[in-house]
């Protein structure tokens, strides 16, 4: 019937490129989401008095919308530099667990170095919700360039919505910037809770929540977080040992 | 290094570069080096994903219990009903994420207008 494939058999019809099924998967609710964070992230860049150019760039690079959030606070404060790089290095260090847990995930045969630094780059709240909920979906030797697609899709118009608010994002009603301070919370907590399947995976949702409590009480923002990871994590993790076989 | 030496256009990128992106970048680079050999099942790894879980459950927390801005305008009661309406909606729906975001955001502005 064939006569020594080189490359795979093509039974099935011809798949899109991964990238473009990914930056596809992007168009929706994530692109909302990430479009609504960052028009006030521009506005707050322009109301310190920044060019729009280094608006942009601040969501290329740093691509962390409350890093952006505590740059341009402490800028319009008059922070001095240092301090300002220390609580950002803070606050951002949830992105060591973060990647680390999805890039195994992403990573395909054959990915390169370069595409694995990118896709880590890449790594945000909502590429990780998002890539933790679709990338088991994605046959193996796709998801590194599907998880770039789609991430390029969810940069990109994050990009445009800090250049849009930098130029439109003015003192909007009360009710209405409730209601968009508010997609952010709401969009995460729906995300973790429908991700979450096995005991383990609710256990650290659920522990994550109630932790929380004291540890806001008595820990130093940055820290609280982090305490909250792993002490949740880790009983989470136990809950799945001892009652569950490895998945 | 100086403002006389550095033209003063620069500074807002510089300032992004060093004091944003670095100490931002830096985490998402070890990173990489620390997931150089780790496999999709090993179970440090899935050890790692429930911190990653329960660390992010904090941040939404963080940003209902203790919100900034205009959030701050709906009481407490006001934030916990639309984050648990959402939530009560997507078991109704099939884990349906937009419907219980849409579900949120209408408790919320409804509680935000009665607190009025």
């Amino acid at each position: 019937m064939k006569n020594q494939p080189v490359s795979q058999p093509t039974s099935e019809p011809p798949k899109p490129h991964p990238a473009l099924e990914g930056a596809r998967a992007a168009i929706g609710l994530p692109v909302i989401l990430i479009g609504v964070t960052m028009v006030g992230v521009g506005g707050l860049a322009r109301d310190v008095g920044y060019p729009v150019g280094a608006a942009a760039l601040s969501t290329l690079l740093i691509w962390a919308g409350p890093a952006q959030v505590i740059l341009f606070g402490s800028v319009a404060a008059g922070v001095a530099l240092p301090a300002i790089a220390l609580a950002i290095l803070v606050s951002s260090m949830r992105f060591l667990p973060m990647t680390v847990s999805i890039l195994p995930l992403a990573r395909s045969r054959g990915s390169r170095r370069w595409q694995e630094f990118l896709a880590a780059h890449f790594v945000s709240m909502t590429t990780w919700v998002e890539g933790l909920r679709r990338l088991p979906d994605v046959p193996e030797e796709r998801r590194m360039q599907f998880f770039l697609g789609f991430s390029t899709m969810i940069i990109g118009g994050a990009t445009l919505a800090t250049i849009g608010g930098f130029y439109l994002y003015t003192a909007v009603p009360t009710a209405i910037g409730a209601a968009l301070l508010f997609m952010t919370p709401i969009f995460f907590a729906a995300s973790l809770v429908a991700s979450a399947r096995r005991r383990d995976e609710w256990t650290a949702v659920v522990l994550g929540a109630l932790l929380s409590l004291p540890a806001f009480a008595v820990l130093p923002s940055g820290a609280d977080f982090l305490a909250v990871g792993v002490v949740g994590g880790s009983i989470a993790f136990l809950a799945r040992s001892r009652r569950e076989p490895a998945p | 290094m100086s403002g006389a030496v550095i033209p003063v256009e620069l500074w807002p990128y510089l300032t992004i570069v060093l004091a944003g992106f670095l100490p931002t970048e830096i985490w998402r680079w070890l990173a990489v080096l620390a997931a150089r050999d780790l496999k999709e099942d090993s179970p440090f790894l899935h050890w790692v994903r429930l911190v990653a879980t329960a660390l992010l459950m904090a941040v939404v927390a963080k940003l209902l219990l203790h919100p900034t801005g205009a959030l701050a305008s709906v009481p407490l009661w006001g934030r916990l009903s639309a984050v648990l309406g959402g939530i009560a909606v997507l078991f109704a729906t099939r884990r349906s994420v937009i419907s219980a975001v849409l579900t949120g955001e209408v408790i919320l502005i409804s509680a935000g207008m009665l607190a009025r």
